[in-house]
């Protein structure tokens, strides 16, 4: 029997007092035609206990990623989250809110999006972010159309924007189905054999609305050209880097180096990889874009006795006021999960997410190292890496993470989904997570495989 | 007051950190991408940030501290084992790129979920890809787009939406391209057929309204404008904000629509977050299958080999529609929030119809209990209905004109007294066609008892001295919050000192 209804036995008594003799008298008004006849064909009810036992049995069914050594991220990177980042935020008073329309009865929320939005803004340089848009992917796309409501009067290349020709087809097609309803080009910009952007490929997006690029790129190279991208494509063209926000601890901030927008999966800081969502999308600007940025904002504002209170602002963008010509359709975001990053950052601090970045740093060199020196595998970007390096391997990647899975290992990614131009790249990834063991047993297993291929031959 | 951005500890106070794996991290970075200013992040440890967070969730209100009666976003309670669910390692730490075999919980739960959306919306094929309500409006319309385009229907470049319909609804049609007709409601509050008969015709791709209504209303002539529609060679979609009103009653299937959003986090349960996530699941028939977001699960019997790791006896994988418009997310939708939608959906079974039964029960006794208190005080002649109706549906709405003429007390006034009484606030100025509208949805997890106090504190507002409601709330953390000036002095970081 459901079990979550008061009123439940009630019923009666409370129809009586409408003046109503039975629960049908309330549905009278849908007529007969649309009617369900008879029963949802659906199961009984369960008790909490069945569902939790069942909830075991079936996701006990899914390998989770710490079960065993794990070399996939290829966009969500499996950090460790603070135990108090679980605690805190399943405080009711947090999860249990909806969107703070009534500011004097949300402060606490408000306050920590907006210090969410002061950290995002220190943690990118850059002046501007909002609190949060559905995940990396549509924050890259909103990033796109935002770049063409602000520079497609002045452009050369009027509604065309340019991303790097490495960005994953996920995105791209996120990106696409964002782009295509105002008839925006994206066109693609190649990388050397290095992995670096090609800075001569890069001059044609000139006079175009907007250039996507990230740090570190998806194949995890962390890549120097990218700071003479801006004094290339000039004032009129924004600059849109993705970032893995951990990244961020060692490697320069964008707003650093031109960016106009940052965006990225925010994810690693603060949230498990929880198969692909609820994520963050990050999402920064510098002031000229404020006004035509997607997603909600708080500011800091005063109450009538003159006390610091926050509200929500700039609304008049959003879809509520604005309507069709509002800036995005946003109205649901992501705020519980930004929150999140925002209790990791703030425990994180400067130093925290310096020595954060620096291990997975040194993860990802020690699995470079490794592989290396294991026979049979080279690595394809003679590059520095964040996180992730793409490796070949003899063979077939696919039969090799097949032979990797069967011996325990959780080896990457195939990068034939990706660029299906080679099938025998593996996307390898580190986090924090990942131990000298981990990496021992990759190498051990790739050599294995090797020699198992060459016996075959 | 607790301010983040005050805490100056000394270097290193954050949580400690294990030792790296080799001495070689920072030394790759190449010298011209290395962070010349770290970020100003506070310092500090870990009691400090607990309290900070705490004391934050004090000042915050949500459906765990109080009756939450926010028209059209369906505050119910949040069945705790829902999130002890949501953290156990097979949802929280799996990888959207893992192999079949190793997603086969996963699988099966998408599968379960999306054929139980099926039954319930009477549609043909769910996708649990989009994210949230407004992804899901999105995600349909492209779908509808793209089948136009192949059966060389370009010029159907147009849709309909009711002036009642919420925001999303135009916002998300012109992001996929579409140019907006906006048709007036009836005096009624309910769809004007003679307006849709007029504007709809060959370059019309789609309508999209919710049934009930933004005012609570069913539209009870739904079918003859989808006919209008269809007959013009449009298609019907269906914004399932309102779903809780009607689950296991009728269905947009049998309404005649085509395609249906699922506001999960609504009609279902995840705690809203105080803004997200949600999730947006649509469903289509058949005709828009091929051109959903992929990919979508399904299922087969086992090879013998898989025998051992299926679970119930059925293969799980997914499989890619024909015409996919692509991707609207990276990755599978919220995993997560479908997970707890899934415990709740459990919850119920196909006692779904007693849920929503309930929500409107409740709705009607709470429209009853207060037009009861405010003849039994005296203040009936202050407010009327939103929209003419013997009975509401899970939620209804009211209409502060009367107040605002004779006292000069606005929605908004009366929103903010409710705050001092210890309460959520409901909706205000929505829908735009009530005059001072209020919109009250108290969901089937409230109380008589609830229901009852609340009628006779929403009434006591209207006795207030209008002098004194306008300085309404004082008892909340902070009082009225200056918007304007919050936009006429835009302080949206926190101002370091030397900036
Ligand atoms: C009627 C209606 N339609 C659509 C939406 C949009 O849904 P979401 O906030 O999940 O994007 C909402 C919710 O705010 C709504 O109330």
């Amino acid at each position: 029997m459901v079990d979550q209804l008061p009123n439940r036995g009630r019923e009666l008594e409370m129809l009586r007092e409408m003046g109503f003799e039975s629960m049908e008298a309330l549905f009278a008004d849908i007529p007969a035609e649309v009617r369900f006849k008879g029963d949802l064909p659906l199961p009984e009810p369960q008790s909490e206990e069945e569902i939790i036992s069942d909830a075991r049995r079936l996701l006990g069914a899914n390998l989770a990623l710490g079960q065993r050594p794990s070399f996939l991220g290829a966009g969500l990177y499996r950090n460790y989250v603070p135990a108090s980042v679980f605690q805190l935020v399943t405080r009711g008073e947090f999860l249990t809110a909806y969107t703070p329309y009534q500011p004097e009865v949300s402060q606490g929320m408000l306050q920590a999006m907006w210090e969410f939005q002061t950290l995002v803004s220190e943690l990118v340089g850059l002046p501007i972010a909002n609190l949060s848009l559905y995940d990396g992917s549509t924050a890259a796309a909103e990033a796109l159309t935002c770049a063409v409501r602000v520079h497609n009067r002045k452009a050369s290349q009027p509604n065309t924007v340019y991303i790097s020709a490495l960005t994953p087809p996920d995105k791209r097609s996120v990106m696409f189905n964002y782009c295509q309803g105002a008839e925006i080009e994206i066109r693609t910009i190649d990388h050397l054999a290095d992995g670096s952007l090609d800075l001569e490929s890069l001059a044609e997006a000139a006079g175009s609305c907007g250039v996507y690029l990230e740090q570190p790129n998806p194949l995890g190279v962390l890549d120097e050209n990218l700071v003479r991208v801006k004094e290339i494509i000039g004032e009129h063209t924004a600059l849109i880097v993705g970032v893995q926000p951990v990244s961020l601890g060692v490697v320069e901030a964008p707003g650093h180096y031109g960016a106009d927008i940052v965006v990225g999966e925010g994810q690693p800081l603060g949230s498990p990889v929880t198969g692909g969502g609820p994520l963050y999308g990050i999402f920064a600007c510098s002031q000229p874009y404020l006004r035509l940025m997607p997603g909600r904002i708080v500011g800091r504002s005063i109450d009538v006795d003159g006390n610091e209170a926050y509200c929500l602002t700039l609304s008049t963008r959003e879809q509520h006021i604005r309507r069709h010509r509002a800036t995005s359709n946003i109205c649901t975001n992501e705020t519980l999960i930004a929150l999140m990053g925002a209790m990791h950052m703030a425990l994180l601090g400067p130093d925290g997410l310096r020595v954060l970045a620096e291990r997975n740093l040194q993860a990802c060199q020690a699995a470079k190292e490794a592989l290396q020196a294991t026979p049979g595998v080279t690595l394809v970007h003679d590059a520095a890496h964040f996180n992730e390096f793409a490796i070949a391997v003899p063979g077939n990647a696919a039969a090799c993470l097949a032979f990797l899975d069967a011996n325990g290992i959780t080896g990457g990614f195939d990068l034939s989904r990706w660029y299906p131009e080679h099938d025998d790249r593996i996307l390898v990834t580190t986090t924090d997570q990942t131990s000298s063991a981990d990496i021992a047993a990759l190498a051990a297993q790739l050599a294995l495989w090797s020699t198992h291929l060459e016996v075959k031959a | 007051m607790s301010h983040l951005f005050d805490h100056h500890g000394a270097e290193n106070t954050g949580y400690s950190q294990p030792q790296g794996l080799s001495t070689t991290g920072q030394a790759t970075v190449p010298k011209g991408l290395l962070r010349k200013n770290p970020a100003r992040w506070p310092r500090l440890s870990e009691p400090e940030m607990v309290r900070h967070y705490t004391w934050l969730s004090k000042r915050n209100f949500g459906i765990d501290t109080g009756f939450y009666p926010l028209g059209s976003c369906t505050m119910k309670h949040n069945p705790r084992v829902n999130e002890v669910i949501a953290q156990l390692p097979g949802i929280a730490d799996i990888h959207p790129h893992l192999p079949e075999h190793h997603l086969q919980g996963l699988l099966s739960i998408y599968y379960e979920m999306q054929h139980m959306l099926e039954i319930c919306a009477g549609m043909d094929q769910v996708t649990l890809q989009p994210v949230a309500g407004a992804q899901g409006e999105f995600t349909a319309v492209r779908c509808i787009q793209e089948y136009f385009r192949l059966r060389g229907e370009d010029q159907r470049t147009k849709v309909i939406v009711p002036d009642s319909a919420h925001g999303t609804n135009p916002a998300s049609a012109a992001m996929a391209g579409f140019e907006i007709v906006e048709i007036p409601s009836r005096e009624d509050g309910r769809i004007d057929l003679d307006a849709l008969a007029a504007v709809a015709d060959d370059t019309t791709a789609a309508m999209m309204i919710t049934n009930p209504n933004t005012l609570g209303l069913f539209e009870a002539d739904i079918s003859a404008a989808s006919a209008i529609v269809h007959e013009a060679g449009g298609q019907m979609y269906y914004d399932g904000a309102n779903f809780n009103a009607i689950l296991g009653i009728t269905s947009p299937g049998l309404m005649g629509f085509d395609a249906v959003h699922f506001n999960l986090h609504k009609t279902f349960s995840q705690p809203h977050g105080g803004g997200g996530p949600g999730s947006g699941p649509i469903g289509v028939k058949a005709h828009l299958a091929p051109f959903l977001p992929g990919p979508l699960a399904a299922r087969r019997t086992p090879t013998a080999e898989e025998r051992i790791q299926a679970v119930d006896e059925h293969w799980y994988h997914w499989i890619e529609p024909e015409h996919s418009i692509g991707k609207v997310q990276q990755w599978h939708g919220n995993a997560g929030a479908v997970i707890r939608c899934w415990a709740y959906y459990r919850r119920y079974g196909n006692g779904l119809t007693t849920m929503s039964e309930h929500a409107v029960l409740n709705a009607n006794y709470l429209r009853h209990a207060i037009h009861r208190e405010a003849k039994r005080i005296g203040v009936d002649h202050l407010f009327v209905d939103g929209a003419e109706t013997e009975v509401a549906k899970h939620e209804f709405t009211l209409s502060m004109q009367p107040a605002k003429e004779a006292l000069g007390i606005s929605a908004m006034d009366v929103a903010k007294g409710l705050l001092d009484r210890g309460y959520m606030a409901p909706t205000v100025y929505f829908p735009l066609v009530v005059p001072e509208c209020m919109m009250i949805e108290p969901t089937e997890t409230e109380s008589k008892d609830t229901l009852d106090t609340f009628a006779k504190h929403f009434v006591e507002v209207l006795t207030v001295e209008p002098e004194v409601l306008h300085e309404a709330p004082v008892t909340t953390p902070v009082r009225r919050v200056d918007e304007v000036y919050a936009a006429r002095n835009l302080c949206l970081r926190h101002p370091f000192d030397d900036a």
